[in-house]
């Protein structure tokens, strides 16, 4: 294997928005490797869809590098990205709004072939109705308006019409949130096959943590544009370091009311002061700064926390 | 779509009676007739005779279905400020300085409009978007006889680029086409800048954007379909109402229009005029909304199929 092809599909070094003095997103690293699944959770307002956007080059950053499949693709001009928009797509959670009214269903999924020039018009229509298939609706759909088809049907045309490139990173922002619990699952289930099938690298943002339980290989939490912990998602369930990390496990809702846990959300505050501080013995061993600033640090298993080190414990 | 063009047509044709019976009843509740006149007082046995051949006389429901006979058979009388001709002449001859000159207006001043909206929508916050925003909020809250005014001072009396009125050769007809031009583009600016935003902040612009279209194209082809419903919608009723003459305009500019006639016709009873006058207007404004909201169905696919939202 070269060098290209051992490089993740999508990665983020230290990508960081400001607008004005406010830091949106503050100095993130992502990771998505081919074929996995990456859910980036957290409260809305901490900055994981503008991380999301700017993985897709919709939001420029302030700082930092993305690099898609190894290549840098942060300062290329919009002319030069478009042969990479190919290979990075992204699917929305308002269903309606995210398809133009005035449009078939056939000619929104058939469009991006036609932005990119690929086939001719008849083949293009050919290659919708075989998306329509492959996302569980009738071909006979291509003729239709987005308005005649329920949310959950919509967010399937959304996925076709966001894998007909074939890319290899696809960003999906809170794409079941606005959807029925049974119809939720349903597009977990249409992602995570055509995952497998297409060799997809997924950013699955969402505040959703059940969905994220069932879809993710790691998951990473923000707050307030910060990291602060991230790891393999069974360790995040089980082993939640940081105080709003479990938080936000605590206001999973619970089906058995005999297992219904207390509800602790914190407030920001609260937080700040539950930072948790740990000694560098705690540590995997790596270059650290003794400060009072939080940092994000390694705990075993490549789980990660941000916690304020100090010898004084 | 059959049936719902046919509801619509009964629904008019309801209207239309209901506008009628209420301004006949408004027109003779206005106490005074033709004939009161302070100029030239009519003895009395004159007076009764002329309302008597006019029909005058006769009571209030009886006078309404004669009218309304009359104007099913499509014969809308004499008016009494000049008894040489029909309404009907009066009203061609008097309509083509308010079409022309309003017609114009809006036909100039709709697409100005929408590009200077289509301007600001694109570079929000620049000073192309204040220019904009300030042009269309004056345009909408000056009078329109301020407006007239102005024009007339500044590029007839000051500049003298044009001739201070309004009608014979096209260069009078300058002025009073930028008068009425300003309406419509200040309510097209705000139109097509609101509607382009709203296009432009929903998520299948971003999707577009993501997958690599140029901006140019997202406008043109996508934005701009879905911003024009509103702005079609608006057109018939925005040209009837400025294409049937403004008093203030036709007075400013000293256009012989129609304008001039709603305003006549009252001061002097002069019924069958003002009668049909209005009615004109409602049948016009009636039938323009019926057009508009018939291009609105055949244009939004939500309508055009029926409505099947689920």
């Amino acid at each position: 294997m070269n060098a290209m092809a051992e490089a993740p599909a999508l990665e983020l070094k230290g990508i960081t928005k400001r607008y004005d003095a406010q830091t949106v997103v503050d100095r993130v690293d992502l990771r998505v490797h081919r074929n996995a699944t990456v859910a980036l959770v957290g409260e809305s307002g901490s900055g994981k869809t503008t991380t999301g956007l700017m993985a897709l080059r919709l939001i420029e950053p302030s700082d930092g590098r993305i690099l898609l499949g190894g290549e840098d693709v942060t300062k290329l001009s919009q002319k030069d990205l478009r042969p990479f928009r190919r290979r990075m797509q992204v699917v929305f959670q308002d269903s309606y709004a995210s398809l133009d009214p005035m449009m078939t269903l056939g000619e929104i999924i058939a469009e991006p072939l036609s932005i990119h020039g690929i086939g001719t018009r008849d083949e293009r229509g050919d290659e919708a109705r075989r998306w329509l298939s492959k996302v569980g609706l009738d071909g006979s759909y291509a003729t239709r308006y987005p308005h005649e088809l329920s949310g959950g049907q919509r967010q399937r045309v959304s996925v076709a019409r966001a894998l007909i490139l074939g890319p290899s990173v696809l960003v999906a922002d809170e794409p079941t949130s606005a959807l029925d619990v049974s119809v939720k699952a349903q597009i977990v289930n249409l992602l995570q096959d055509l995952q497998a099938d297409m060799g997809l690298s997924m950013l699955f943002i969402s505040h959703d943590l059940s969905v994220v339980r069932s879809l993710a290989d790691e998951v990473v939490v923000m707050l307030r544009g910060r990291v602060v912990e991230r790891g393999p998602t069974e360790r995040i369930f089980t082993h939640a370091h940081h105080p709003y990390t479990r938080s936000l496990l605590d206001a999973v809702p619970v089906i058995d009311p005999k297992a219904r846990r207390r509800r602790s959300f914190l407030s920001a505050a609260e937080i700040s002061a539950a930072t948790p501080r740990l000694r560098p013995a705690d540590i995997e061993p790596q270059p650290l700064v003794d400060t009072a600033d939080p940092q994000l640090v390694a705990l075993a298993g490549s789980h990660f926390v941000e916690a304020i080190v100090s010898e004084r414990g | 779509m059959l049936s719902f063009i046919i509801r619509r047509t009964l629904s008019m044709l309801a209207t239309f009676i209901v506008v009628s019976i209420v301004i006949f009843l408004m027109m003779h509740s206005i106490p005074g007739g033709p004939f009161d006149g302070y100029d030239m007082p009519l003895p009395d046995n004159i007076k009764a005779r002329l309302m008597a051949d006019l029909g005058l006389d006769k009571p209030l429901w009886e006078q309404y279905l004669r009218y309304m006979w009359g104007v099913f058979r499509l014969d809308f009388g004499v008016p009494y400020q000049s008894p040489g001709e029909t309404v009907m002449g009066l009203i061609a001859h008097a309509w083509v300085p308010s079409l022309v000159l309003g017609g114009l207006g809006v036909l100039i001043g709709a697409p100005l409009g929408i590009l200077l909206g289509m301007a600001a929508a694109l570079k929000r916050n620049s000073w192309i978007d204040y220019v904009a925003s300030t042009i269309a909020t004056l345009g909408l809250t000056i009078p329109v006889f301020v407006i007239s005014t102005l024009l007339i001072l500044v590029f007839a009396v000051w500049l003298k680029w044009t001739p201070a009125s309004g009608w014979g050769e096209p260069r009078r007809w300058i002025l009073p086409i930028a008068a009425y031009a300003a309406v419509p583009m200040a309510t097209y600016a705000r139109y097509a800048r609101s509607a382009m935003l709203d296009t432009l902040n929903k998520p299948f612009v971003t999707v577009l954007r993501a997958k690599g279209l140029s901006e140019r194209r997202i406008v043109f082809q996508h934005v701009l379909r879905n911003s024009a419903i509103p702005m079609i919608t608006i057109f018939l009723p925005m040209f009837v109402g400025i294409a049937t003459g403004s008093i203030f305009v036709e007075k400013i500019f000293r256009v012989p229009g129609l304008g001039a006639y709603f305003v006549s016709s009252i001061e002097k009873r002069d019924y069958p005029l003002e009668m049909a006058l209005m009615l004109l207007i409602s049948a016009l404004f009636c039938i323009s909304y019926l057009v508009s909201d018939i291009l609105y169905a055949l244009l939004n696919p939500r309508i055009r199929l029926g409505g099947k939202d689920q």
